[in-house]
């Protein structure tokens, strides 16, 4: 069976790619890059390489080929007798990629599954949407699956260069479990290795949105106030660490009051949780955790999200609160969301930006403890200067 | 990645904690660290090559310069650079570099002879240094002509500088890749708490002098002895690499850069 993949870059090579390989799947890259594309189909292939533990593990995976984003003929080509459709180009450009999906779908004489690899809720009736304003009106896309899916895996690094004739490789942990929203499939998924389906998608979203993605970007946000570089140094910071360990406390308690406790978990959620972020082979760079922070901090996202959870379950989200106003502090040049961010913090201050950017009313709860924390965090800070105490929020 | 940790001889009355541990972090982040005391081994120079990714060059005695400079001369990557790091254990030098990069210094002078700074103190004291000495030996405020004495009883040259009365204690700056981390401490500091000091708040002036003597000599850690005198400051002392005593989480900074450092090389090679 032959899958179409939309996006060569770390989850549609460092996971997907790697389990339709092992399940013995044709795999097809739809690649922007031009140098990606003639790489892949030079080389063939490439390497995923998993670290935890203290251990190494390199899978090569061979048998690959790519086709050109542009090309809108051969992609549609390729998709007409494709048994799956992936997609891991990033919720921002789903509605880039629909023009070629739904050129595909036209020309299929069969329906099939779209999995949106995209770690969102609403990502499969997104792309729903979006591909069907390129079909007719009376096209029967409800026979076509669209279904959301979460990705477990950290991949955080791809190294080498496209030019070149070796192998890339891509860098992540060893979690290949992929949950796909049960709800939006209309055909029978063919057998994937790591693939689950449910019916509780919404709740496993939030679950990981309110655990790992809110520790990760708690753990960076403060960790680049601190100045340190890397995840895995953030998190051994003690200060950062009580923070985080505190932030994944009230995540879980947002979430057993929404979904109970089979979807909550229990400490060891999140001591594994930390242990996964704490993972050094990973190399994961704060830069890269806390890059899009305008998306991160939206209402619905990581922080806010989760906070508004902990809220519903009455717990005062003080730990999420402080992360959230961290992030007003993250001012990495070369990320656009950043420099927006930082640009609004400078002309409107702190509190309007909570409000603009995060929907937190200033008189909310939650807006008095981000408001309050970045104030206190904002007394000391001068560009250039690094955190030195958290708890007391003294600068160099 | 393998890195090379070329380090002091340990006790000899220096306690660092700093050090060790950043050893055992980067062990934790899966490093493969080789401490290397040049002065407590046979060094059999003929026999000796980079076999490491990174070096990092802790020990500034003339044992392990040298070792260093065998290791660069042979192409291995040093934090900080062996050249750099020569010039740092000589306050001539140095002092010329940090002139040239206009940053403030006492009027300073350099002799064979002891007896040719008696003139200069007509105009008040004078501290008289080993131009390569370190941590603080040896360093004398000569307030008349019998205090113009070598206590090391080492040859020329003798370096002096105008003792500039401090406002205050002394102000010690780190640097660790651009990011300055200040503390205030007495001096001499003699007891290790003494030497942890008090934290500063680093002034952008203050800053600026750190990075500026960090781009000077070409190195990313480094410490500064700045005196503030009427309100005015003075560098007396650059280091490469010091112990960073007093500078919280120093060692989780440290590993945090070596490691970054490291990690660059080796994707270079990739």
């Amino acid at each position: 069976m032959k899958t179409v993949i939309f996006g060569a870059g770390r989850i549609g090579c460092g996971l997907a790619g790697q389990l339709l390989r092992d399940s013995g799947h044709e795999v097809v890259f739809v690649a922007r890059s031009p140098a990606l594309r003639d790489h892949l189909n030079r080389v063939g292939g490439y390497v995923v390489r998993l670290v935890g533990r203290g251990e190494t593990r390199d899978i090569r995976v061979d048998g690959v080929r790519a086709v050109a984003a542009g090309d809108i003929e051969r992609v549609a080509w390729e998709i007409s007798d494709a048994g799956l459709v992936i997609t891991s180009v990033g919720c921002a450009n789903l509605e880039s990629i629909s023009r070629f999906l739904a050129a595909g779908i036209r020309r299929r004489a069969e329906p099939v599954n779209i999995l949106a690899f995209e770690n969102s809720v609403n990502a499969g009736s997104l792309l729903r949407e979006y591909a069907g304003e390129h079909l007719p009106q009376d096209f029967p896309l409800d026979r076509y699956g669209f279904a959301g899916s979460l990705i477990s895996r950290a991949v955080t690094q791809r190294i080498g260069d496209p030019a070149s004739g070796g192998p890339l490789v891509f860098v992540g942990d060893a979690y290949s479990r992929v949950i796909v929203d049960g709800a939006g499939l209309r055909v029978p998924l063919p057998q994937i290795s790591g693939i689950m389906v449910t019916d509780r998608y919404e709740a496993w979203v939030h679950k990981k949105l309110s655990m790992f993605s809110a520790a990760h970007a708690a753990a960076a946000y403060l960790g680049h106030m601190k100045g340190y570089r890397y995840i895995h140094t953030a998190v051994r910071d003690p200060q950062i660490r009580a923070v985080v360990a505190e932030v994944l406390k009230e995540g879980q308690q947002g979430l057993a009051a929404r979904y109970g406790g089979e979807i909550a978990g229990d400490e060891s959620d999140r001591q594994e949780v930390l242990e996964r972020i704490s993972n050094p082979q990973l190399c994961d760079l704060i830069s890269r955790v806390g890059r899009e922070p305008g998306r991160k901090l939206k209402a619905d996202d990581r922080l806010v999200g989760t906070a508004r959870l902990a809220l519903e379950a009455g717990t005062e989200p003080r730990n999420l609160g402080l992360a959230v106003a961290a992030a007003l502090f993250f001012n990495e040049q070369k990320d656009p969301s950043a420099v927006e961010l930082q640009h609004h913090v400078f002309t409107q201050g702190g509190e309007e930006t909570i409000r603009k950017f995060c929907g937190v009313d200033s008189g909310s709860l939650f807006g008095r403890i981000t408001t309050d924390a970045w104030y206190r965090l904002s007394d000391g800070w001068r560009q250039g200067r690094v955190l030195i105490d958290l708890e007391r929020m003294t600068w160099n | 990645m393998r890195i090379g940790m070329i380090m002091p001889r340990s006790g000899g009355g220096r306690k660092s904690l700093v050090m060790p541990e950043v050893v055992r972090l980067l062990t934790e982040f899966g490093v493969e660290v080789e401490v290397i005391c040049p002065e407590d081994r046979l060094n059999h120079l003929c026999q000796l090559r980079p076999v490491h990714d990174l070096y990092v060059l802790k020990d500034t005695s003339d044992m392990g310069l040298g070792l260093a400079g065998i290791l660069h001369a042979a192409g291995a990557v040093i934090i900080n650079p062996y050249p750099a790091s020569v010039i740092l254990r000589d306050k001539i030098a140095s002092t010329g570099i940090l002139k040239a990069a206009q940053l403030p210094v006492p009027e300073t002078y350099v002799t064979a002879d002891l007896r040719k700074l008696a003139p200069l103190l007509k105009d008040g004291p004078l501290v008289v240094k080993p131009y390569r000495g370190r941590d603080g030996e040896g360093v004398r405020v000569a307030h008349d002509e019998s205090e113009l004495i070598d206590p090391l009883s080492r040859r020329a040259p003798f370096f002096a500088q105008r003792y500039r009365k401090p406002d205050g204690m002394d102000h010690k700056l780190y640097v660790i890749d651009g990011q300055v981390f200040g503390v205030l401490r007495k001096w001499p500091a003699k007891t290790y708490e003494e030497k942890l000091g008090s934290p500063l708040t680093v002034t952008p002036s203050l800053r600026d002098y750190a990075v500026r003597c960090g781009a000077a000599f070409g190195v990313k850690i480094l410490g500064l002895d700045i005196v503030m005198s009427d309100g005015e400051p003075y560098i007396v002392d650059v280091q490469s690499f010091p112990g960073f005593k007093g500078v919280p989480d120093a060692a989780l900074r440290l590993a945090d850069y070596i490691y970054h450092k490291g990690l660059q090389l080796l994707n270079k090679k990739i």
